[in-house]
């Protein structure tokens, strides 16, 4: 038994001693010889090549430095950015959702970048709706990456077959195209001529600034929620209107559980919105199915008054250089390697939009000529400082399950949801 | 009740808890053989019609999975041996002796496992960062270690106590000293007790995900909860084939640590019977 | 506890130098449980001990991401807490998450007892059958089953909806499981115990091994039935564990946040907030680490609170045995 203990005693001081010689022989050290990025593991997925080439050109022109590129996920990468500002050793790149850079640009995280706009490529003509998110109180702080936005994708021999001949121009109009699909469908009761998923606030909000309304606007210093005016409701309304006719959509769960593309490519559903992304998605032949490949179309959401579209919403990625970086010259050259035009042409292929106005032109065929058209006409979330936590509060998408379930009215849900958001935008941090 | 009829019964409650606990698991498994549109189909396919290893090549040839597999078993394996000596000496201890500052030990490893992981993680960065043990296998091991000893400490402790106190002195009047009687009749005892307790820090520090996560930066460190998660983060959808086969893959070490080990189990079981 | 045994049998030459000689074994032996602990406390204190008392402090101050990046906090002293205590909703959480841990801890620890009845029931090749089950559903990971059991209740394909509705238990084929919190709460709690039962039925397993066979044989002879048995000599062996197991599932239900959070998607309505994803909406989820450290310190006092009993017991027991 004492022969036991003492090979169990060896055997831990062993494996103590193996670790450490892992482990302290692996050390990394944070000097000039390396840059640290940190992407979205979209990047990883989606345009790796992109990637891969920026880092070349970077290591050309710095020989002996290397770029060091850490993949994030979105649901968690605030934590650990929290993590390392609190311990001091930030990346020097970070890749930022467009909705997530105000707060952190009026906390002081990130480096001011106004005098070296020039550096960037494209920079007099980035999208300007990327660009209101990476300026802060006259500041740029961040350089807009890419941009993504809404469009309707169909499915053309459902259309067809339903007897609709062209994409609707109208809310009205796409109304009764969609009364079409879901008499040419009636023996499928799980058919949503038009899919949109019930706390998909994107989506939904559309429809509020569509009828002029917004979510919220600058009073002096305060902000005041707005969802409450009549425009507001008018939109919320006509939302609930649609949804309740043309989509069987779950009322609670949002628009990633399941992608819309699920029950679009299983052929429960005509058409859907999402970004897009979304239409190479549904082909792909692991989540969607292969055999759609030319039977697909897309247009933009049209809106409420016949011949425009809907405004869609703005979604997109940042590139920021933390302050507190070591590195801040040879960051700079690494944002400007990755968003070359060799570089942003990759990215677009992937169904993403160009962070400048100049290669829209890039974006074409099917779904990018949509794609290009809705850009034209986007929304953006109000650019509050406290915007993020409106976000992660969820009142919106509880609001929109309160109003489709009707366990509130249009009025009631609006007028309590403004209410929390002038409280959460308002609140001091 | 018959001796036939209460065997029936027996084996066939026996079956349905089987079923119950193993059913989410067949899911995942056949999950992962299954082509994509088979997945997403609104009727489920009970068994793969075309299975395929499409999703396992996927898995394995996405990021860094060999190198991650390796982190995860230096990692739990340091955790588990480290984590049961240390708990093991303790709960001998608390078990068997008094001496002043026990209660207050005991008050600590409560406490301990009371408090919130989500308020901790970054003050515990903070502190790892100082040490220079931020990004490195060694800091994960002693985060781990840290909370699997008071759970280890106190249900070691529970195995020690419940030995009947009646053992313990016949061991000793047959003449032996305290420290052998101990080591002789009372560590295969307790085996059962190690056993379940090894298992289940094998598993918590196995699955842990936001320690590992944030305090491991570099992509050829992490362990493989972080590469698993890795198919479940993105904004571009969940890859459920390579999900399943994902976990499939990382479900595999643990049962072949629980095969080693369970045998211990039955060891401790015959050592109980010959004592007597 | 005393060793003189050892003293007079060992050879001494004098009786001053006896003395001295007890003494130091006496000594030795008090110095034994020191030694002993000493290696787990030197790791809990250096790595825990700062983060700590870094918390308690931060519960005092005001620390969002300004003054995270700052590096300073700002003192508040007692605000935070007046602010969580007269929260309405923090007490309507309270009380949803002590319903909720009982439910579950319950839950847990009856099945996974007669699970590990059960096992000592069966014959060798069932109980292999069954004990691989249970090692198979523990071993998975926490985030898989999750994402595992949001899929078997998918509002479109979920088979479980599919199984119900073959069984004519009604039509659940796009049927939101999460609606309804009640239903919703089933759910999650299907989840909890599935991946709890294991641990459970194994350690009490354990337990049962460690209860003499012989002991048993005599009281059956005796005439005592089976549930005699249990509660004169089965039970008493087993409540140290029983008492632990309590503690411990208490102590985790109470805490338990990835389970709910991941099935409600990242997004709980507010009729879901137990009081871990409380604690993350209202503060970590938002940046705000002061309100957070004081919410984590509040959870800490009621935790205390509920398993004063137990822990209370638990350290009576040691010292009934002494």
């Amino acid at each position: 038994m004492k022969r036991r203990m003492v090979v169990a005693l060896c055997l831990t001081t062993v494996v103590a001693a193996a670790i450490a010689a892992v482990t302290f022989g692996a050390t990394k050290t944070h000097t000039a010889s390396s840059i640290t990025v940190w992407l979205q593991v979209d990047a990883q997925s989606g345009w790796p090549k992109s990637v891969a080439t920026a880092n070349k050109t970077f290591e050309k022109q710095n020989p002996g430095v290397k770029v060091n590129v850490q993949y994030q996920q979105w649901n968690t990468h605030l934590q650990k950015f929290d993590a390392t500002l609190a311990g001091g050793n930030t990346p020097d790149v970070i890749e930022m959702g467009n909705s997530e850079m105000t707060k952190y640009m009026a906390a002081g995280a990130f480096a001011d970048l106004t005098s070296d706009k020039s550096k960037f490529p494209n920079s007099s003509t980035w999208l300007e709706g990327l660009q209101d998110s990476t300026t802060y109180d006259g500041k740029l702080m961040g350089v807009p990456y890419y941009a993504g936005s809404r469009i309707v994708i169909y499915n053309t021999d459902m259309f067809t077959e339903a007897g609709i001949t062209a994409p609707p121009t109208s809310l009205a109009q796409f109304a009764a195209d969609g009364k079409k699909l879901a008499a040419a469908n009636s023996s499928d009761s799980t058919f949503s001529p038009f899919y949109v998923a019930g706390k998909d606030w994107y989506s939904a909000l559309a429809f509020v600034y569509d009828y002029g309304g917004q979510i919220a606007k600058q009073q002096g210093d305060q902000w005041v929620g707005t969802l409450n005016t009549p425009r507001a409701i008018a939109g919320l309304t006509a939302f609930k209107n649609m949804f309740l006719a043309l989509s069987k959509a779950s009322k609670s769960t949002d628009e990633a559980h399941p992608f819309p593309t699920v029950p679009f490519s299983q052929g429960h559903a005509a058409s859907f919105v999402g970004p897009g992304w979304q239409f190479g998605y549904a082909l792909d032949p692991k989540a969607g199915n292969p055999k759609l490949k030319g039977h697909m179309g897309a247009f933009p959401m049209p809106s409420h008054i016949p011949g425009r579209y809907m405004p869609g919403f703005l979604g997109g990625s940042d590139l920021a250089i933390p302050a507190s970086s070591q590195n801040q010259d040879l960051a700079q050259q690494w944002i400007a390697d990755f968003t070359s035009n060799a570089s942003m042409a990759g990215i677009v292929k992937a169904g993403n939009l160009p962070n400048t106005s100049s290669l829209l032109g890039l974006v074409k065929g099917t779904p990018g000529t949509a794609l290009a058209e809705s850009a034209k006409e986007t929304w953006f979330v109000p650019t509050a400082k406290n915007w993020a936590n409106v976000e992660s509060s969820n009142v919106l998408r509880t609001m929109l399950t309160n109003i489709l379930t009707g366990k509130q009215t249009v009025q009631q849900a609006a007028t309590a949801t403004s209410g929390q958001i002038t409280k959460i935008l308002n609140s001091s941090d | 009740m018959p001796r036939a009829l209460r065997r029936t019964l027996v084996n066939l409650t026996g079956l349905l808890v089987f079923v119950v606990m193993v059913f989410p698991v067949y899911w995942m498994v056949t999950t992962a053989f299954k082509p994509g549109l088979e997945i997403t189909s609104y009727t489920p396919h009970w068994w793969p019609h075309h299975p395929t290893l499409v999703h396992f090549t996927d898995a394995i040839h996405s990021g860094y999975f060999w190198r991650d597999l390796a982190n995860s078993l230096i990692v739990v394996g340091a955790v588990v041996l480290l984590s049961m000596v240390l708990a093991f000496l303790a709960a001998v201890a608390l078990a068997k002796f008094r001496f002043t500052g026990r209660r207050a030990f005991i008050v600590l490893i409560i406490v301990i496992q009371m408090l919130p992981a989500n308020a901790l993680v970054i003050p515990l960065y903070v502190v790892l960062a100082r040490y220079h043990q931020v990004d490195k296998l060694s800091g994960l091991v002693v985060t781990y270690m840290t909370f699997v000893l008071p759970f280890a400490i106190w249900t070691l402790r529970g195995f020690i106590i419940g030995i009947p106190k009646e053992l313990e002195e016949a061991a000793m009047v047959d003449g032996n000293g305290r420290a052998t009687a101990f080591v002789k009749i009372l560590l295969p005892l307790v085996a059962p007790g190690l056993v379940a307790t090894a298992i289940f820090a094998f598993i918590q520090a196995w699955n842990e995900f936001i320690f590992a996560y944030i305090l491991l930066s570099d992509q050829q460190k992490q362990t493989l909860t972080i590469w698993l998660s890795g198919f479940l983060g993105t904004s571009r959808g969940t890859d459920w084939g390579a999900v399943m086969a994902g976990a499939t893959l990382t479900a595999i070490p643990v049962i072949i640590f629980f095969l080693f080990v369970q045998s211990r189990i039955a060891f401790g079981l015959t050592a109980g019977a010959v004592r007597g | 506890m005393s060793s003189t045994g050892h003293a007079v049998g060992a050879a001494p030459s004098g009786p001053l130098r006896r003395h001295r000689r007890l003494e130091r074994a006496r000594l030795a032996e008090g110095s034994i449980p020191y030694a002993l602990i000493a290696p787990a406390v030197v790791v809990i204190v250096a790595i825990l001990g700062y983060p700590v008392y870094y918390l308690v402090r931060l519960s005092f101050e005001h620390y969002g991401l300004f003054q995270l990046i700052a590096h300073k906090g700002q003192w508040i002293g007692l605000k935070n807490f007046t602010s969580i205590l007269t929260d309405g909703q923090f007490w309507h959480v309270v009380l949803r998450s002590v319903l909720f841990t009982a439910a579950n801890v319950g839950l847990t620890l009856v099945l996974g007892t007669l699970i590990a009845f059960l096992l000592k029931e069966l014959g060798r090749f069932m109980r292999m059958l069954v004990t691989a089950a249970l090692v198979l559903a523990w071993s998975m990971p926490v985030v898989v089953a999750t994402q595992l059991w949001l899929w078997m209740t998918d509002y479109q394909n979920g088979v479980v909806n599919y199984l119900f509705t073959k069984l004519h238990f009604g039509n659940f084929i796009q049927y939101d499981w999460f609606a309804n919190t009640f239903v919703g709460f089933g759910v999650i709690t299907s989840l909890i115990v599935w991946g709890a039962v294991p641990f459970v039925a194994i350690t009490v397993y354990a337990g049962l091994t460690q209860v003499p066979a012989e002991l048993l044989e005599a009281a059956a002879l005796d005439g005592s039935g089976a549930f005699r048995r249990f509660r004169d000599i089965t039970f008493p062996i087993l409540k140290p564990i029983f008492v632990i197991l309590a503690s411990l599932s208490i102590i985790w239900d109470f805490q338990v946040f990835t389970q709910p959070f991941l099935l409600l998607q990242q997004r709980p309505d507010p009729g879901y907030w137990l009081m871990s994803i409380y604690a993350y909406e209202k503060s970590f989820g938002i940046s705000q680490y002061g309100l957070g450290s004081a919410i984590a310190l509040v959870m800490l006092a009621l935790m205390l609170c509920v398993t004063f009993f137990y822990i209370r017991q638990m350290i009576r027991i040691g010292e009934v045995d002494r």
